[in-house]
């Protein structure tokens, strides 16, 4: 059983960068998958593609057995809500509280009008309020977003992304602009609550080493396309040295 | 670009620097021909401003300062009206004015278009067309000051709506948030401070303006100084001026403090 299926998933920038080539990928249930590849190798393009904060060119993207290419408006929403997201720069609504942000990932489930409102049900505060005691935060739950550090925000990011109960988080390079220990903490969060849940887990991560560490399932991309999908064990230094030096091999060849 | 092709770009450039400023001069020297500018002239009539000044306006007649304290207020008031109303419609026409919050980029021209049209044709002007159409009185000088305000805010705000962090708003919007969610819950929070912010220099403005609406015909406090003007109690207008400065100055004091405490 799956619950992502892309089937040659290609995107064209209007400025004509071919940013994903004809991508196959696959991810069941509870999977951690972590996507590298040197930068501008289409890891976000992809990750933006599966929730369709950007347009795909072209593909098939089935999500929890559902078509989702072409879908809009409400559909949309709906088959966002399933997908939790975390940002490189956290993207937490900065001047409101802590708490109004993990409430956000509640939008998705409300009535446009009482989303609109800020209405949340008792019972979604205090799921928020869960959350944030789980990622350590109960006692900053009502300050102000952007009087957190880095690290402390990229944990309500987390936990935003866990209130809504997602069967998928995608996230990208979650640990990019964190300090190793900050980093560390973050992937411990990341990965054990995911497995606790039975959420499966995408995620894009420049550094090999903790790639091996969490994945489950590793996955290279270079310039668009896929060129390495498996396990932690068979990425071998050849392998990461292909994704990464793909092109400096071609020179070589050619020269 | 090639380098012959820069070169011939540079060229073309350099030709209308000078073509511009030749018609600039020209421009200068009809006018000043037209308007029968010259220095000396400039200098006699700087002579004869401080001789007017000095001892026609001053001292400033401080008995009539209790008939004006009704225009005062009447200026005071079409200015907070005016900076309220005009907020409330900038702010709704800003969303769809703004690149980055624009339902669909024809509205965003349009409304572009129609509000520069009330911010470019002068507040004087409005007023004349205004008081044509309705008469005089203090109605009329609050819509022309309505009519600037909204022109001046939705530029104002659609700037602040075009300068805020996308990341936030998508942040929402990957979480299955609809348009007017990822308004309400991302937008606007980042749009809270200069909302308020260029709301309280409106409102200065206004107060600045609200004199010269008066003026032609607007009420307030302008319109008494240009009675008085006409009836040559320049003393009483001095009185009238210093009533202006004053207001202006404490409103500035307020509005700063305001800002301050926001921002
Ligand atoms: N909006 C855009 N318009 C045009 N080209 C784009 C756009 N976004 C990305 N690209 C291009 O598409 C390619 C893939 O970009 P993408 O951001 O997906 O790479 P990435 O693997 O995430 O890189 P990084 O590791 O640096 O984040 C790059 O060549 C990039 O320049
Ligand atoms: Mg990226």
């Amino acid at each position: 059983m799956t619950l992502l299926q892309v089937e040659g998933l290609s995107k064209i920038y209007p400025d004509g960068t071919k940013a994903l080539d004809n991508l196959n990928l696959e991810i069941r249930p509870g999977e951690f998958v972590v996507v590298i590849g040197p930068s501008g190798a289409g890891k976000s393009t992809l990750l933006r593609s599966l929730n369709r904060m950007i347009e795909p060119t072209n593909g098939k993207i089935r999500f929890k057995g559902e078509e989702t290419m072409g879908i809009k408006g409400k559909k949309l929403r709906e088959m966002r809500r399933h997908m939790g997201m975390i940002f490189q720069g956290y993207n937490l609504v900065t001047r409101v509280t802590v708490i109004k942000n993990v409430l956000h990932g509640r939008l998705g489930y409300m009535s446009p009008f009482k989303g609109a409102l800020g209405l949340y049900s008792k019972s979604d505060t205090e799921a928020a309020k869960s959350m944030l005691q789980r990622v350590g935060l109960y006692e900053q739950m009502y300050k102000r977003a952007d009087e957190l550090s880095g690290g402390q925000q990229q944990r309500v990011g987390i936990a935003r992304a866990l209130s809504q109960k997602p069967d998928l988080i995608l996230a990208d390079e979650p640990i990019a602009s964190l300090d190793p220990a900050s980093s560390e903490t973050i992937m411990h969060y990341l990965y054990t609550i995911c497995k606790e849940e039975g959420i499966a887990c995408l995620c894009n991560l420049h550094q090999v080493e903790i790639a091996k560490k969490y994945a489950t399932r590793i996955i290279g991309i270079h310039k668009g396309s896929k060129v390495f999908d498996g396990s932690p064990e068979e990425l071998t230094d050849d392998m990461i040295q292909l994704i990464y030096n793909q092109s400096h091999a071609r020179v070589k060849e050619t020269a | 670009m090639n380098a012959a092709q820069m070169q011939s770009a540079r060229k073309m450039k350099r030709t209308q620097t000078i073509l511009f400023l030749i018609v600039l001069l020209a421009l200068v020297i009809w006018s000043s021909i037209g308007a029968e500018f010259s220095l000396p002239a400039l200098f006699a009539g700087v002579g004869e401003s401080f001789r007017f000044i000095f001892l026609d306006f001053l001292p400033p007649d401080f008995s009539s300062l209790p008939k004006l304290l009704e225009p005062a207020m009447q200026t005071i008031y079409m200015s907070v009206v005016a900076m309220v109303i005009g907020s409330i419609v900038a702010g709704l026409l800003s969303f769809l004015a703004a690149a980055t919050t624009s339902p669909h980029p024809y509205l965003q021209v349009f409304v572009r278009a129609a509000t520069s049209l009330f911010r470019n044709i002068p507040v004087v002007i409005w007023t004349i067309l205004l008081v044509a159409a309705f008469g005089l009185g203090t109605i009329v000088g609050t819509m022309s000051l309505i009519l600037i305000s909204i022109g001046m805010l939705t530029r104002s705000f659609a700037e602040v709506l075009e300068e805020i962090d996308m990341g936030q708003v998508e942040a929402v919007r990957a979480a299955g948030g609809s348009y007017f969610q990822v308004l309400s819950q991302a937008v606007i929070p980042q749009f809270m401070p200069g909302f308020i912010g260029w709301s309280l220099y409106n409102f200065e403005i206004n107060v600045r303006a609200s004199t010269i609406v008066g003026m032609v015909g607007g009420g307030g406090l302008g319109f008494i100084l240009q009675s008085n003007l006409k009836l040559f109690q320049y003393q009483k207008a001095s009185m009238a001026v210093l009533l202006v400065l004053v207001i202006v100055l404490v409103v500035e004091t307020i509005t700063n403090r305001v800002r301050e405490r926001i921002i």
